[in-house]
């Protein structure tokens, strides 16, 4: 196929056909409602209708406290991480090409709760556990397998990559478990972190990272289009002038960024990297372009929904929003596998 | 089900060169102590004179040992640490470590040739298979877990080491001690206390039925978990910050796992849910340590708590 071409159909293929438009303005308003809902529901006293009072300018005291000071920024982090995790995920099964592959299998995962395990075994308490120490673990965790990588000479061959990570992620978690095995304390304390959750995080932890998400959405603005060409083949992104090795590298790090960002605030929530790309697909086809718009949507949609159900579910108490997530997404996950096709990268 | 374990045969087929001396001491040191039998969890144990070489598998047995004034040669660490628990390491200086309590080290308890062993209620039937032919073994019989069961563990546990008398007197002691400071804390209207551990994302509620909110209720505070512990269950589920006002008492123990409890305290008051709470305002937020407060048992450690709820309410030491 000529080049000219090529580029003719990615462009015609950019284009915002209404469908699309209308589809995405519907998730937007999904998204509208969850975060509203998110301001309305909780486990406490404060139901939605003296929620709704306050909002509206009327209320009392406990309303305004629960809403201001709990609620809206557990609805703000989960806004940030969703959108993370679902942009996350998309990127990492493009550049892998493969829709099984999830943001945790790079390192990232396993690197953060490595780094808050030693961290914990060194003295720290669980509860004055700064967003930092997850985030440098995350990246150092996602270099390490870039490492391996690139040491074998494999940094080509995506699939290669996501195996590496996975025999990473089964090393460092190996010495997570030998870390708590040695220390009680640190055990204990760990495994309200593993589950990861929106509640009781400040707000100061959102600006901590927002440097780490802004640099990465910046990236990954930039090679959107590149990432397009490269899945309809190496030799085509090469073709129309693109580098396929610094365009991977450049998404797993901006995957890197991403996950670790979550990862610090929220703790490690399974699944929403893995789902929200493939319902992006099912909505908007494989174009990278469009599913990135819909997993902005579609990401803080589910992470946003997941974590009301876990206010609600057990109250008064919580149920931690990685278990739920993972409770929602392993169905999705059979689904996906047992599909009589797999949908196409 | 009975077990009958021969005393001198185990001795005698476990302890080959060692054991000959001190087999011979403790038929010496046993006369005085009559044999008695013991209603176990698995069964009835029989045992005679006074065990020499004893070695506790639970954190409440070391307590009540070192409590009638016998040292263990071996014991597990505690929740959460790498030796015993701090309150009693003065106690027992060098004293081997065999296992935590989930999980004991069989041949480290072999190598000490105990002559009795102690464990805890839990004990699973396969353990206490095994170490029953090291030494004669007692598991309490608990079916329940109450603020009151340790007494009777310690009960037990005294009857074996022979020495029911001395741990007797010791829980009278600490009953009058538990009056007294209840009369002054009474004074102040039966204040309400919990006790949590605070976690970034909700605290975990501690059971009323538990060893040490049953000290604190026995020293005049009306004690609550609000009723969100589950049957049997020694903590709740992470309770969600807008619920924060079930706990709001007018005292609240904070039970920390790390020795800086002053550093989980500052932590808490980061979260505005916790700052607003009356306590907190007020000033009635203990810090206590959790390896007393949520994992020990017995005399020694009650006797510890009962100090540490007498300092902060002013109650005076009174010994």
């Amino acid at each position: 196929m000529p080049e000219p071409a090529t580029d003719m159909v990615l462009l015609k293929a950019a284009g915002t056909p209404p469908r699309l438009l209308a589809k995405a303005l519907f998730l937007a308003g999904l998204l509208l409602l969850a975060c509203l809902a998110s301001l309305l529901f909780g486990a406490g006293d404060v139901g939605p209708v003296r929620a709704l009072t306050w909002l509206l300018g009327g209320g009392d005291d406990e309303a305004h406290f629960v809403i201001s000071t709990l609620r809206a920024p557990r609805a703000l982090i989960g806004l940030t991480v969703g959108m993370a995790l679902g942009v996350s995920g998309a990127l990492l099964q493009a550049v892998a090409r493969n829709p099984l592959a999830e943001p945790g299998l790079l390192g990232v995962s396993a690197g953060s709760a490595f780094a808050v395990a030693l961290i914990l075994v060194m003295g720290a308490s669980a509860a004055t556990l700064r967003v930092g120490v997850a985030q440098i673990g995350a990246l150092v965790g996602c270099l390490c397998v870039l490492g391996v990588a690139r040491l074998r000479g494999v940094d080509g061959d995506p699939i290669r990559l996501v195996l590496a990570g996975a025999a990473f992620t089964g090393l460092l978690g190996a010495l997570t478990s030998l870390l708590l095995l040695y220390d009680q304390r640190a055990a204990d304390e760990i495994r309200f972190w593993v589950v990861g959750s929106l509640s009781g995080r400040r707000l100061d932890d959102l600006v901590a990272i927002a440097p780490g998400l802004l640099v990465a959405g910046v990236i990954t603005l930039l090679i959107a289009r590149p990432l397009a060409s490269l899945a309809l083949g190496e030799r085509v992104a090469t073709g129309l002038g693109h580098q396929p090795k610094l365009i991977r590298l450049l998404v797993i790090f901006s995957v890197a960024l991403l996950v670790g960002s979550a990862t610090a605030v929220a703790g490690p929530i399974a699944f929403v990297g893995l789902v929200v790309p493939y319902a992006a697909r099912a909505l908007a086809g494989p174009d990278i372009r469009r599913t990135l718009w819909l997993c902005l949507l579609l990401g803080p949609l589910m992470v946003i929904t997941a974590d009301i159900i876990s206010r609600l579910l057990v109250a008064p108490s919580e149920m931690p929003l990685g278990v739920l997530t993972a409770l929602c997404g392993a169905p999705v996950l059979v689904a996906v596998v047992r599909a009589r096709r797999l949908p196409s990268l | 089900m009975s077990t009958r374990i021969p005393f001198s045969t185990i001795r005698l087929s476990r302890l080959v060169s060692a054991g000959a001396v001190s087999l011979l001491l403790a038929m010496v040191s046993a006369s005085p102590v009559l044999a008695r039998t013991l209603d176990t969890a698995y069964g009835e144990v029989e045992i005679e004179g006074e065990p020499q070489r004893v070695v506790t598998l639970y954190e409440g047995a070391l307590d009540v040992s070192v409590a009638a004034g016998i040292t263990p040669l071996a014991a597990v660490a505690t929740r959460g640490g790498e030796g015993v628990a701090s309150y009693l390491e003065s106690d027992v200086p060098g004293i081997a470590i065999v296992g935590t309590a989930r999980e004991t080290n069989l041949e480290a308890v072999v190598a000490q040739s105990p002559d009795l062993i102690l464990a805890s209620p839990q004990l699973p039937q396969e353990q206490y298979a095994i170490l029953s032919r090291i030494a004669p073994t007692l598991v309490p019989l608990t079916e329940e877990t109450t603020a009151e069961s340790w007494k009777d563990e310690a009960r037990f546990f005294a009857k074996g080491l022979g020495k029911a008398s001395q741990i007797e007197q010791r829980l009278e002691e600490l009953e009058r001690r538990a009056e007294a400071i209840a009369e002054h804390v009474s004074a102040q209207g039966s204040p309400g206390a919990s006790l949590v551990r605070w976690m970034p994302q909700g605290p975990l509620v501690m059971s009323e039925q538990l060893f040490s909110t049953g000290l604190l209720a026995a020293a005049g505070f009306e004690v609550t978990d609000a009723g969100l512990v589950k049957g049997g269950r020694p903590h709740s589920d992470p309770l969600s910050l807008e619920n924060l006002a079930r706990i709001d008492n007018d005292w609240l123990f904070l039970a920390t796992l790390n020795e800086e409890g002053e550093a989980a305290l500052e932590s808490a008051r980061t979260s505005p849910a916790f700052s607003r709470l009356s306590a907190v305002e007020n000033d009635r937020v203990v810090p206590v340590n959790g390896q007393l407060w949520t994992s020990a048992t017995g005399p020694l450690a009650a006797s510890a708590i009962l100090d540490r709820i007498a300092e902060v309410t002013g109650a005076g030491t009174g010994d």
